[in-house]
């Protein structure tokens, strides 16, 4: 007994130091990586890779929700983003779809 | 499972999750810049009327679950729900007047650090993910039948604790989701939670739209039982149907499972008729050795069929109507619904 309870101490300090180590060494996106966004003028590869997304993830469950801001937009990718496990990649694309 | 052997598993399959995840590099950030976009707290949720007759018992139900989602910074989230729900049933059953209890719950009210890419902090109360239905079939106006599934009550609800979680694309076509938790003892009415430990992993293939997952959830309190569980969520591309299952095991509890499919008329040439969806739903429960360790569950073994239809008026407003049989060796009988659903969104508007 004494000896799982070690090992599970163990593996988790292990997972959790993988985690925090590897989000350390994460650069995330580059700004020089960024192209400038226009809501006039959005850029079709990304609205496409969006819709399509939209489609895998959040049409999964739930009906197309209405048009909204991008800020009122933001918050609701950001709360789906947890409760759906939606990854970073998916909740940048959703967002910029779902805001143009 | 002796107690010490589930830790083991627990960790074990923590650990490889999360190495698999860290060691992944296919999910590279897009270059997508979304900095014009700053969120803004919002008030969300859901209206519910959903008047069932159980038996030939009417029972008017009315949910309203406000959600209120709150932005710190460039990585917390505050979001919480209530749930205010009104069990309005007969007198005498079949005649009398209405009356009956308003309950109040709090589903969620947790702080969440969202960090760099693979994993989410949240400390608070928060919704056990144990399978998915939990977490996100539950509100009214997103599950397809409204009665909860009869296995529903296992290994689910609100937890006090900590969690984490998080989700990668592995490969283009593979999404790894985890959860891992830790929940704490409250006999608090409004804040009521289990000591348990548990974790809920899935693939998801989006391409084929298919998730497959399991959970493990260890109680750390009472008889020590452990709960399995496993999901499967599919959306065919070519066909609008939808599949959703959910299977729950406790050797003290019971056990058992639910499938439910659902049809959309999104191809049909009549236009109207493309709001519709078809839904059937067939699902079967299995006592444990101990009965009424959860009162929330059937006192005896029952399977339970429904059919039912949607009809999506617009992104908000859903009316729905389904009949269903419940057999048990207590009797059978028909459980009928028909009600409104209507989710709302305001955005509070002020800046952070």
């Amino acid at each position: 007994m004494n000896f799982a309870r070690t090992m599970s101490v163990l593996l988790l300090l292990s997972a959790t130091g993988l985690v925090f180590a590897r989000s350390a060494a994460d650069p995330g996106p580059a700004t020089s990586e960024k192209a400038s966004v226009s809501a006039e003028e959005p850029n079709q590869k990304w609205m496409i890779e969006g819709a399509r997304r939209y489609r895998e993830n959040c049409g999964r469950c739930h009906q197309a929700p209405s048009n909204f801001s991008p800020r009122t937009m933001a918050m609701v990718v950001r709360h789906m983003r947890v409760r759906a496990m939606l990854t970073e990649q998916d909740t940048k694309y959703l967002l910029y779809y779902m805001s143009h | 499972m002796r107690s010490g052997a589930f830790e083991v598993v627990f960790a074990t399959i923590t650990w490889l999750a999360v190495s698999c995840l860290c060691a992944a590099q296919q999910d590279a950030p897009p270059p997508v810049s979304t900095d014009y976009a700053k969120p803004e707290p919002v008030l969300s949720g859901s209206v519910a009327f959903i008047p069932t007759w159980d038996g030939g018992k009417p029972n008017l139900d009315s949910i309203v679950t406000p959600v209120l989602l709150v932005p710190l910074g460039n990585n917390f989230v505050v979001e919480s729900r209530a749930e205010l729900e009104g069990n309005f049933q007969r007198r005498n059953g079949t005649t009398g007047g209405f009356t009956g209890p308003i309950g109040k719950s709090l589903d969620y009210a947790e702080l969440d650090y969202i960090g760099k890419r693979y994993v989410t902090v949240t400390v608070g109360r928060f919704l056990t993910p144990f399978n998915i239905f939990n977490e996100r079939f539950y509100p009214a106006w997103i599950r397809n039948t409204q009665t909860d599934p009869l296995i529903f009550p296992l290994g689910t609800g609100s937890d006090d604790g900590v969690m984490l979680r998080g989700a990668l694309a592995a490969t283009k076509d593979v999404v790894l989701n985890y959860s891992a938790y830790f929940s704490a003892l409250s006999n608090n009415g409004v804040l009521q939670s289990e000591r348990h430990a548990g974790m809920r992993a899935g693939i998801f293939l989006p391409r084929r739209r298919l998730e497959l997952g399991g959970s493990a959830q260890h109680q750390l309190q009472g008889r020590r039982g452990t709960r399995y569980g496993f999901y499967l969520e599919w959306q065919p591309l070519r066909v609008p149907f939808d599949l959703r299952s959910e299977g729950e095991y406790s050797r003290f509890e019971g056990n058992g499972f639910w499938v439910e499919g659902a049809y959309r008329f999104r191809n049909a040439n009549f236009l109207p008729l493309r709001r519709a969806q078809l839904v059937g739903r067939t699902q079967m429960f299995h006592t444990g050795k101990v009965r009424l360790a959860v009162p929330e569950l059937p006192t005896a073994d029952t399977k339970r069929t429904e059919f039912g239809v949607n009809y999506y008026l617009n992104d908000g407003w859903k009316a729905l109507a389904s009949y269903g049989r419940t057999f048990t060796a207590a009797g059978n009988r028909n459980i009928w619904t028909v009600g409104m659903t209507y989710r709302f969104v305001f955005p509070m508007g002020f800046a952070q």
